[in-house]
């Protein structure tokens, strides 16, 4: 039986064919193995929401998948967020609201966040953003301009990246 | 950083492939990995292979019944139940229950099967290795002495599926198959007296799907838990409203969920309570969960008789 697995995976576009360890973390592959350290160890038991990634689209805790997970199916990190040199529109959110201090937890909540802006079809209330948001814990922003943020790219229907000439430029320091 | 323990990983696609090696010594199921994963993170389990379910499409499947009612299978994500509008529309207190397990994230990993088939719980048995070495360990896990109970010879870690109360309720049923064949067993037979000795099904069987009958049950489910998200259940409550009188599972509290029945729906409350001894296998105080539960069945039970109380109660 086998104690290495060998994946075919797409990681932020890119395919790779990898050797790893059948005990090796999707987040440890990631960190480990690729030097991909966006994605954080936070309390490495799937309460904290520091290691989340896309699989196939959607939210996962890779610090509880195992890496065999990912055999025949997409990755995404925070690494493969920006494109063509503009930040995800989530990205330029937080920035403008300031809504991250220490940024441990930063690459997560993108991740967390990214998928309901993606889904131009998905109306989120403010229930579900809350929701989503309980899977990440920040201990610094108290969420508040966390929650200015999303609001604001969830509500302001236009989803696409660069939305504003000078987008990845700071803002006057954020009035959430 | 807390590493995996070595393991062998088979992640068949076909059911005959899970089976067959179903029930040979170190042999352990892996559904969505959301409690496996971190128990074995903390040396609770050190399984020689991994069996994965998550190859398995047919697992996942969400169908209607002959008579009436739904199949759901043991891999269908808990997010998937509760996003249903079978279940929404037939089941509710199930999506609502599945709402209440730990975030959004978890519940798109995390699967029916394995919430029902979740281990027991206690304050002093799932935490790190080294927290249980310096308490010389928990009967549970490896130690002689349980630090709920230290005179008696039991274990105590409590059942804490938030789906498993509103289901018993629903009275829903196992389908277990293995190389044998496949068996019905009804999901309140499932659990054991004692927190060590895990669901009661042979070692060989695989939860396949879990059998609602036909809609029509009133039932309502509520979680008592620190915070509002991420936590496992201090107290969980269900309560079924069944002509003048009703019925409640209450659980989170022991081994098994407490199952009581009465002619007056006035009488409910009272009774949990009666039928209810928590220990102290989580960190708030078993009297205040007690008390909680004459509480919580009131609520439940006020929201199931006044429909505007619900709002009340949010």
């Amino acid at each position: 039986m086998p104690d290495e697995i060998v994946l075919k995976t797409t990681i932020n576009g890119e395919s790779a064919r990898l050797l790893v360890p059948a005990n090796r973390s999707l987040l440890d592959m990631l960190r480990e193995d690729l030097g991909l350290t966006g994605s954080k160890h936070g309390c490495d038991v799937g309460d904290c929401g520091a290691c989340t990634v896309l699989l196939d689209g959607q939210p996962r805790l890779s610090c509880i998948t195992l890496a065999a997970e990912a055999d025949g199916r997409a990755v995404r990190t925070i690494e493969g967020m920006a494109e063509g040199g503009l930040l995800h529109p989530i990205q330029e959110a937080l920035h403008r609201h300031v809504g991250a201090q220490c940024g441990y937890c930063t690459p997560g909540i993108v991740m967390a966040l990214a998928p309901l802006v993606d889904d131009p079809d998905q109306a989120v209330d403010d229930e579900t953003l809350r929701e989503v948001l309980g899977a990440n814990i920040c201990r610094c922003t108290g969420y508040t301009r966390i929650l200015s943020a999303a609001r604001e790219v969830l509500a302001g229907g236009d989803r696409q990246r660069g939305r504003a000439a000078g987008a990845r430029e700071p803002s006057d320091g954020g009035t959430a | 950083m807390l590493p995996l323990p070595s393991f062998s990983l088979l992640a068949p696609d076909r059911l005959d492939d899970v089976l067959a090696p179903l029930g040979q010594p170190g042999v352990r199921l892996l559904a969505g990995g959301t409690d496996l994963l971190p128990s074995m993170k903390h040396r609770l389990f050190k399984p020689a292979t991994l069996l994965s379910l998550s190859r398995v499409p047919e697992l996942a499947r969400i169908e209607p019944t002959e008579d009436g009612g739904l199949r759901i299978g043991a891999m269908a994500t808990l997010l998937g139940v509760r996003q249903d509008a079978r279940v929404r529309a037939g089941w509710p207190a199930l999506a609502s229950a599945c709402a209440t397990v730990a975030t959004r994230t978890i519940q798109a990993m995390g699967t029916l099967g394995g919430n029902v088939m979740l281990d027991t719980r206690c304050l002093y048995y799932n935490q790190p290795a080294g927290w249980r070495a310096s308490i010389g360990g928990c009967l549970k896990a490896e130690g002689s002495v349980c630090h709920v109970a230290p005179r008696g010879t039991g274990c105590y870690a409590a059942q804490s599926s938030d789906t498993v109360p509103s289901l018993m309720l629903y009275e829903a049923e196992l389908e277990l198959l293995s190389r044998r064949g496949s068996r019905r067993l009804a999901l309140s037979e499932l659990f054991s007296a004692d927190g060590r000795d895990g669901p009661r099904i042979e070692r060989d069987e695989l939860l396949r799907a879990v059998i609602l009958p036909p809609p029509g049950a009133v039932v309502l489910h509520r979680k008592v838990r620190p915070r509002g998200a991420i936590d496992y259940g201090m107290l969980l409550v269900a309560v079924r409203r069944q002509g003048d009188g009703g019925s409640a599972v209450i659980s989170a509290l022991g081994p098994a969920p407490v199952s009581v029945r009465v002619e007056q729906l006035g009488d409910l409350a009272q009774a949990a309570w009666k039928a209810s001894n928590p220990l102290s296998t989580h960190s708030w105080s078993s009297t205040w969960r007690k008390h909680m539960v004459r509480i919580e069945v009131a609520r439940a039970v006020a929201e199931l008789t006044t429909p505007r109380l619900a709002i009340a109660h949010g």
